[in-house]
């Protein structure tokens, strides 16, 4: 009885892992970008949603180059007061996928729960992404999934940019960028918000730890930032983020994870194109003071993250073969002066953890291509922060998770996509055997999961 | 002059349209053409109209009128290669006459390449041989008839001096398929084995 006490907690653990990837960002292709431009996917898309450099450019330039028939208002200055497409710029996407997982999971009333979950729809997305003024433009993703049940908001980028021309013809775009999701306004996919994999199965177990910058906030923070691409290479970004989170206003010791004050955001990249190669590097961070919430008043003692990452990116588009490779490094420091400071809720002041991910990505003539991709967390284990919760502090615990993605993907038409995705695990948080601390005998392998998913974008 | 030259000059001067500049571009237009070409056009075919990127072509020190006739192929959505389909249809669609013609000037004017010298030079004379001479028997004519010893364009015929062969090569390709539909250029493109495409896009490249 004991064992099976323990083992609905583990369950329910189970349970917040999958919303969890419920609500992780999802990238996405859209098609309004291409009706507002003229322009097939392949100018801004080596294969949707990876940005090509010319993708990148029209990002920063604030998603404004269009073609349509435009509603105009100019001042008698002849200064541009309104600059409107006739039609919207909107889009649809939807996602219908299944999910296999090596072993089912376990069911809170003892057995377990149905292997092969159908999601139809996984996702269903309405964008408005298009130019909104003169110099300005919106990426915003309205989403419904089968867990929520209802339309929520998604990933949103809305930004204002100009350029200027430099005497020696060199192009220098800067603007700002209002946006809920840090690294969701990046134009390189070797960050978190639009890196692989651009889709996950809702019906499988995700990572059980991650850092702050790489999701955890998405769609729950207000984030304002300025940024400079100077001569199409050299991106810098600097801004804030603060708690926008989607519930009732204002926020009170119900709510989780709210920001104290403004949370820092940076980054620094620099991008080389020749020939038919782009190679970029870079830097991102961000400090969050977390208010942990959840029945304590919304002052006092915060938790103290710091991450610092690393990117790099190569892209080769060649007329028939496509090649890229993305990888990304996170490390985060977090000092959990309000979740220690009781003794219930970590066994550590300070806690490290490292994200790393790389992928490998080729397709012929962007219709048939595949990923190859490793990712790995590894941090200082925490026996109360990391043993599932409702059992009893494990001293082993541990949040250290890896393993590696294999994606197929065929595309019939440019906005058509069917992926067969398998992902395998030979950690997970923290062990191979004996995943849920219950002594239930699941093993990391047995959360390897198969998914196979419709991805359509019109 | 050789017979097909004169035949092939002939068909030229009827087949091809040429762009006339009945007046210059206005102060504003020329003004947006300016600042578009660095920050739109820019991207792919480099600020001055070099590219870095051999899948775009260079503009600088291209014909006007050649450029204005493209822009104007491309607006018209009558030029089907792939690459103007999937970028330029788009791109050339909200140029009204007066930029497109800014913009033809403002790349003609530029400082064209100074050309890029391949490793293989026995690659090079042959498609030196092939640009002078043609090949008769393969009913291929001398490209430089049209484009110019130098191969600096003549009248409304491109420049192609300087060009990315590998530009030229898929350009020869899309004339071969009729994608890119001129009669005149889909007969040579015929006449041209793989080869021979490679030799001439090759020397092309070298030319200052």
């Amino acid at each position: 009885m004991v064992m099976q006490g323990i083992h609905g907690k583990a369950v329910a653990r189970w349970c917040a892992l999958l919303s969890l990837a419920a609500v992780a960002p999802h990238a996405s292709a859209v098609p309004s970008f291409a009706r507002q431009t003229g322009m097939a996917c392949e100018a801004c898309h080596t294969v949707w949603p990876e940005l090509t450099h010319f993708g990148r450019v029209f990002k920063a330039n604030g998603y404004i180059l269009d073609n349509l028939k435009q509603v105009k208002g100019v001042s008698p200055r002849k200064d541009e007061l309104l600059s409107l497409a006739t039609l919207p710029p909107l889009s649809m996407m939807v996602q219908i996928s299944d999910t296999q997982l090596a072993k089912p999971l376990p069911d809170a009333a003892g057995g377990a729960t149905q292997n092969g979950s159908v999601a139809f729809p996984q996702q269903v997305s309405l964008f408005y992404a298009g130019k909104i003024a003169p110099h300005g433009g919106a990426f915003i993703q309205l989403t419904y999934a089968h867990d929520s049940g209802g339309l929520q908001i998604d990933n949103t980028d809305i930004r204002f940019a100009d350029i200027a021309v430099t005497d020696s013809g060199q192009s220098l775009v800067y603007g700002v960028s209002l946006n809920n999701n840090p690294t969701v306004q990046d134009l390189f996919n070797s960050t978190p918000a639009f890196g692989f994999p651009y889709a996950a199965s809702s019906a499988a177990p995700g990572a059980p730890f991650g850092t702050q910058i790489d999701g955890a906030l998405a769609q729950n923070v207000a984030g304002l930032t300025g940024y400079v691409y100077f001569n199409e290479s050299l991106y810098a970004e600097a801004g804030f983020y603060r708690s926008a989170q989607q519930r009732s206003l204002p926020l009170d010791s119900t709510a989780t994870a709210v920001v104290s004050g403004l949370a820092p955001y940076g980054r620094l990249a620099y991008e080389h194109n020749w020939d038919r190669h782009s190679l970029s590097a870079g830097v991102y961070g961000a400090t969050f003071k977390l208010l942990p919430g959840n029945g304590k008043t919304l002052a006092g003692p915060t938790d103290d993250y710091k991450d610092v990452a690393e990117d790099v990116q190569y892209q080769y588009a060649g007329d028939h073969h496509l090649v890229s490779v993305q990888a990304t490094r996170i490390r985060e420091n977090a000092t959990l002066n309000a979740t220690y400071q009781d003794g219930a809720g970590s066994s550590n002041l300070s806690n490290q953890l490292t994200t790393t991910r790389a992928f490998a990505t080729y397709y012929y003539q962007r219709r048939l291509g595949g990923t190859l991709g490793v990712f790995e967390t590894t941090g200082t284990g925490d026996a109360i922060l990391h043993t599932p919760a409702g059992l009893t502090p494990d001293p082993t615990a541990s949040p250290d998770t890896s393993g590696w993605i294999a994606e197929l993907n065929y595309l019939p038409w440019m906005n058509t996509k069917f992926s067969l995705q398998y992902t395998a695990y030979s950690k997970y948080n923290g062990r191979t055997r004996d995943i849920l601390y219950d002594g239930s005998g699941r093993t990391a392998s047995d959360n390897n999961a198969l998914y196979v998913l419709a991805w359509f974008a019109f | 002059m050789k017979p097909l030259t004169r035949t092939v000059l002939a068909c030229l001067c009827v087949g091809v349209s040429v762009a006339a500049f009945a007046d210059d571009p206005s102060p504003d237009a020329q003004q947006h053409a300016k600042r578009i070409a660095v920050t739109t056009c820019g991207t792919c075919h480099g600020s001055q109209g070099v590219s870095q990127q051999p899948k775009f072509p260079n503009l600088a020190g291209q014909s006007a009128g050649y450029l204005a006739a493209q822009l104007k192929a491309f607006r018209a959505q009558t030029r089907g290669d792939a690459d103007a389909l999937a970028y330029m249809w788009g791109m050339a669609a909200p140029l009204d006459d007066d930029t497109i013609d800014a913009l033809a000037g403002l790349y003609a004017a530029e400082a064209a390449t100074a050309g890029r010298r391949t490793a293989d030079a026995a690659l090079v004379a042959k498609g030196e041989a092939l640009y002078r001479d043609g090949h008769v028997e393969q009913g291929v004519p001398a490209c430089a008839a049209c484009h110019g010893a130098d191969g600096h364009g003549m009248a409304d015929f491109p420049r192609l001096a300087g060009q990315h062969a590998q530009y030229v090569l898929k350009q020869l390709d899309s004339f071969q398929t009729n994608m890119r539909n001129v009669a005149i250029m889909h007969g040579v493109a015929s006449g041209l084995t793989g080869d021979d495409a490679a030799a001439v896009a090759a020397y092309l490249e070298s030319l200052p």
